[in-house]
Parts: structure tokens; sequence; C-alpha cells
């Protein structure tokens, strides 16, 4: 699968990234929270290649990364980012339908096998009444449920998500995460997700890595790593953390001093 | 922009789909080839040019109309033809590139880099004619180059500041092909402004040549890099994630755009408007999908800039006037109309 080893990132002469590890296991999702400019999204395009790594490595099956072409690791690594630039009309199916670019030949059209795979992923992501709509029609927890959708339509193994749940209401926030804690939970595939969202990561994820200033605070279970202490050092702020009455997720709440 | 509301389940392009509308789009270029090759100063009997254009001998046409219409007339509709494939193809590929339904050869600086080019080439090489498409495309690869390295700020060059540079680098080119012809005498002033604003009249068989090989290799580069450009289209950062290998495909679309305005712009200079209007009317007709949209353009836009010619050189006849004019005539109210709708 997919492992960073001990990587760090230089963005100009400043190290955006310095030295952090993390090897996703299947089945898991892995959050990654930090304050702004920790280099927690450095981190993550750093994990498909999109960013180079500047010490370190970053290995895919064993092999570095740098010895793949770019479709090789588009079919294992899928990415799910910020919207994207809708300036064209496109169909959701259309815009589904680009998650299979990596498995189809240079001028080839479409097979079969896409068509169904996009057809399943839009049943998955309750999308398939919107197969014919365009893009720029959908709300915004839709349009982000279809850029979910594509990158479920790659069948990779492992998922990078930056902030996916960022411009979402309550409810499509979950949605989003209890679809891809789905799709972690039911086979091989694994899930690293930059988040704001304390409390969405302690309720959805398995490991958490805190990060700040680039580098790599304290990494476990949520409920160890989630602690006021930690929180504290890396956010300076004061947190109470309790259990979710309902999950027994750690619930972390911010005190505000009042002036 | 709103475009066509689906009906039932909206088409996206599949083989047959884009078969089926290219099919047809070749039949219109094919009936307004020969519809043109009759118009003209000399209008030419149908049924007998219709029996010599396909091949046979003794139709009934006298040999000055022979003469029209294989040495004159059918020479420049196939030019008219291959500008139009050029500068549509061109213009659909750097409308996906560059994320911008607004970018085009002319807007770019691209079209006046090749006319600089083929300036230069008139100047200095005058009496070698091949020099005229090698130095366009120069021209065209040169005005490029600038354009992306003046665009590339710290977040890459986005499209808005892709046309910012392009429009600094198109308006400085114009005042330099201004200045060059001012040195130039009254009478050649006359004919190279004329060139400027798009002239067919010039047609050369080896410019022809050139024009229509470059029009194949362009397109088919294009059409390869289309579901490429499907990707980036929507980003390059997304295009990146699912695959495609971006600073590839960004440079064979321009080396391959320049191909096709370098030979387009050295045979008939400025044509203006194709590469805008024609590739949105495809995308409203048709969708967004490139692989649909390259070829499509290439199609219409040869019958769209066949039809600009043939009216060009039969209102005024036996005046002309140039092509570019009536693209304009044509394209800027139709383009008016398209942003109106959106």
């Amino acid at each position: 699968m997919l492992e960073a080893k001990n990587i760090t990132v230089n963005y100009g002469p400043r190290a955006a990234v310095a030295g952090v590890s993390l090897a996703p296991r299947p089945g898991e999702v892995i959050a990654i929270i930090g304050p702004n400019g920790a280099g927690k999204s450095t981190f993550l395009r750093a994990l498909n290649g999109a960013l180079p790594v500047s010490h370190g490595e970053v290995l895919l099956d064993g092999n570095p990364l740098s010895s793949f072409a770019r479709r090789a690791i588009a079919r294992r690594i899928a990415v799910v980012a910020q919207e994207s630039d809708l300036r064209f009309p496109v169909t959701v199916m259309e815009f589904v339908l680009g998650g299979r670019h990596a498995w189809t030949t240079t001028w080839g059209w479409e097979t079969e096998r896409d068509v169904e795979v996009a057809r399943a992923v839009l049943r998955e992501t309750e999308l398939e009444d919107f197969a014919a709509r365009f893009m720029n029609e959908l709300s915004g927890g839709e349009r982000q449920r279809a850029v979910l959708a594509r990158a479920l339509a790659t069948e990779a193994s492992v998922f990078l998500l930056d902030e996916p749940t960022a411009n979402l209401d309550l409810a499509h926030q979950a949605t989003m995460l209890r679809l891809v804690r789905a799709r972690c939970d039911d086979g091989s595939v694994a899930a690293v997700v930059v988040t704001h969202d304390v409390n969405l990561a302690a309720e959805f994820a398995d490991r958490v890595l805190l990060m700040k200033k680039g580098r790599a605070i304290a990494s476990g279970p949520p409920s160890e790593v989630l602690t006021p202490e930690l929180l504290r050092k890396v956010f300076d702020l004061e947190v109470l953390v309790d259990a979710h009455p309902i999950s027994g997720a750690p619930r972390i709440t911010p005190v505000h001093e009042r002036p | 922009m709103s475009y066509a509301r689906p009906t039932v389940e909206r088409g996206r392009a599949t083989l047959r789909r884009t078969a089926l509308v290219c099919g047809v789009l070749l039949l219109l270029l094919s009936v307004v080839l020969i519809v043109a090759s009759v118009i003209g100063s000399q209008r030419l009997p149908l049924a007998a040019s219709l029996c010599a254009l396909t091949g046979k001998s003794n139709c009934g046409l006298s040999s000055e109309q022979q003469a029209i219409l294989f040495d004159i007339r059918l020479p420049r509709i196939l030019l008219a033809g291959a500008v139009g494939m050029c500068l549509a193809a061109a213009g659909a590929g750097y409308q996906a590139l560059l994320r911008n339904p607004l970018a085009e050869p002319y807007l770019l600086g691209v079209s006046n880099g090749a006319a600089v080019g083929t300036m230069t080439a008139l100047v200095f090489f005058g009496a070698h004619e091949w020099s005229r498409p090698v130095m366009a495309f120069a021209g065209a690869l040169a005005a490029t180059l600038v354009v992306y390295r003046l665009a590339r700020g710290r977040a890459g060059a986005t499209p808005e500041r892709l046309i910012l540079a392009g429009v600094i680098v198109t308006t400085f080119l114009s005042s330099a092909i201004v200045f060059i012809t001012t040195l130039m005498d009254a009478t050649r002033i006359r004919s190279f402004t004329f060139w400027l604003l798009g002239d067919l009249s010039g047609t050369t068989t080896s410019l022809l040549t050139v024009a229509l090989v470059a029009a194949a290799i362009g397109v088919i580069i294009l059409a390869l890099n289309a579901r490429s450009l499907n990707l980036m289209m929507l980003g390059e950062r997304d295009a990146f994630d699912l695959g495609v290998e971006v600073s590839r495909v960004r440079v064979t679309v321009f080396v391959a755009a320049s191909l096709l305005v370098g030979a387009s712009v050295a045979s008939s200079g400025s044509v203006g408007y194709v590469g805008l209007v024609v590739p949105h009317l495809v995308r409203l007709s048709f969708g967004s999908d490139n692989r649909l949209v390259i070829i499509a353009s290439a199609l219409a836009g040869a019958a769209f800039v066949i039809v600009a010619d043939t009216i060009a050189r039969s209102i005024i006849a036996p005046r002309e006037l140039p092509v570019g004019a009536i693209t304009a005539l044509i394209g800027a109210p139709l383009f008016i109309y398209l942003l109106r709708r959106g």
C-alpha cells in the first residue's frame, strides 16, 4: 500500500513538511488535524506525487512513487479535493466517468464496465437521479458527493481527502464521512482525511495524526491523541474533552475565555 | 452560460454519437463546398460543375469555366476550409487547455505572433515561399512561450493571467505590425492591410498543401489529446490526480495549436472569430466532450470560413472584401447573442 517514510517537502526555502511518516493500513481511516499552515494539505499532495519530496520517500506497494507512471498512480491513489473548475457544462455522469481515465486507453471510449462502475458509485453516493444533470446545477453538498463518486470510480485502494466537508452543512458533512467510512469498512481501501473538524475526526477516524508547523506532534487512536494537553500544544487553545454520550468517541469542546 | 437542456438522458459523447455528428457535419461541409464552387463573379452551372467535381470528363463546362472551377475557385475554397479547420480546432484546444471559453488564437497573441513571423519571412526571405509557414509557426510558438512565461505567477498560469498576458502581447505585436507596415510603400501597405484582415485571394499550391497538411496533423494531435483535455478543462490539479500527464499535454497542445495557427496565418492572414465562435456553437449543440468538440469544430469551422469567403468574394463582385471582415461581421453579433443566453 502507500507509505510515507520521514518525508520533507520544501516550499521555497522553508520546509512545509518536515520528517513526517504515515502508513495507512487497509480498512483504516486516518485523520490529519492541525492549525492552518501546519502542512497538512502539503503532506497530502506529496502522498500522490503532486508535490516533490526533498527528503525521505513515498513508497507505493513497496516501490518508490517516482518509479510509477502517472496513470499507474491514479489507479491506486484517488484524491478528493475542493470543488473543481466548472466553467464548462459537464453532466454528473461525464464528470464521474472522468475517474475512469486511468483505466481507458489514449483515445479510448468508455467501456460497458466503465459505465457500470460509474453507475454503481452514483448509486452509492445517492446521485443516480442526478446523472443527466449538469454539475453546476447541483448544490454544494451534491457536488462534493459527485467529487467523491469520481474518486470512488477510480477503484483506487487509497483515498486522499483534503477537507472534504468544508462548505458542507451538518447533514452533508456526516454523509460524506459515512460514505468514506463505509468504503473502508467494506474492503481493502484506506483513507487519509485532512480536516478542520476535530469532532468529525474523533467520530470517524481509526487513527489521528496531529501536525503543527510541518511536524508530526502525535499519532494514534483518537482517544490517545485528542487530549486537552496535546490539543493545547497544537492549537494554543484550552479544550474540554469528554466522551460523546451516544458513540463514546472523544468530544472536543473549546473553552473560550470570557473577557 | 445556460446550455441545451437535457431531454430524457443527456447524451454523453459515445463513439456512435460522435461518428453520427461528424458524419452530418461532413455532409454539410460537402454541400457547402459544392455550392461555393458555383457561386462567384461568374455563376457556374450546378449540374455540370457537380459532374466535373466528381472527376468525370465531358460534363458540359467550357474550358474557361473549367479553369475557373479548378484553377481558381477550388484551391481557394479548399484553403478556406483548411483555414477554418485550423482556427476552429486550435480555438477549441486553447479553450479546453486554458479553461477559458474566451481563449482563441487572436486574443492569446498567437495570431499576431504568426503574422509577425510571416511578415519577417516576406521581408527577409521573400523568394522562398516555404519560409512563410515556417516563420509563422515559429512566431506563433514564440508568442505562446512569451504569453505563458508572462502569465506564470505563484499559483501557476491561471486562465485569467493567461488572457491578460495574451491581450498584452497581442496589442504589443499589433503595434509592431503597424510599425513594419508603415515602413512599406503605399501599394504594399494596401495589399498588406488587406492580408492582415484575412485574405484568401493569394492562394498558391504550396501554401494550400501546407495548410491542408498542417490542418490534418494538428487536428489529429489535438483529437488524440481530447480525453486528457476533458480532464484538464476541470482543473490541472484534478487532471493530474486522475492520471493526466499535465505538462506533456500542455506542451503538445500548445505546439499543435501553434502549427495550426501558423499555417492558417501564413496562407491567409488573421481571420478572427472563427476560433471563438465555432467551438462555442459546437459545445452548445453537442456538449463539452472534446473527443467530439475538436473534430466537430474542425468540420464546422471549415464550413463557416468557406461560407464567409464565398460572401467575401461575391457580394461586391468583381471587387472583394477581406474574409476576416465577414467572419467578424457574422461572428461578433453571434457571440453577443451567445453571451446573452448565459
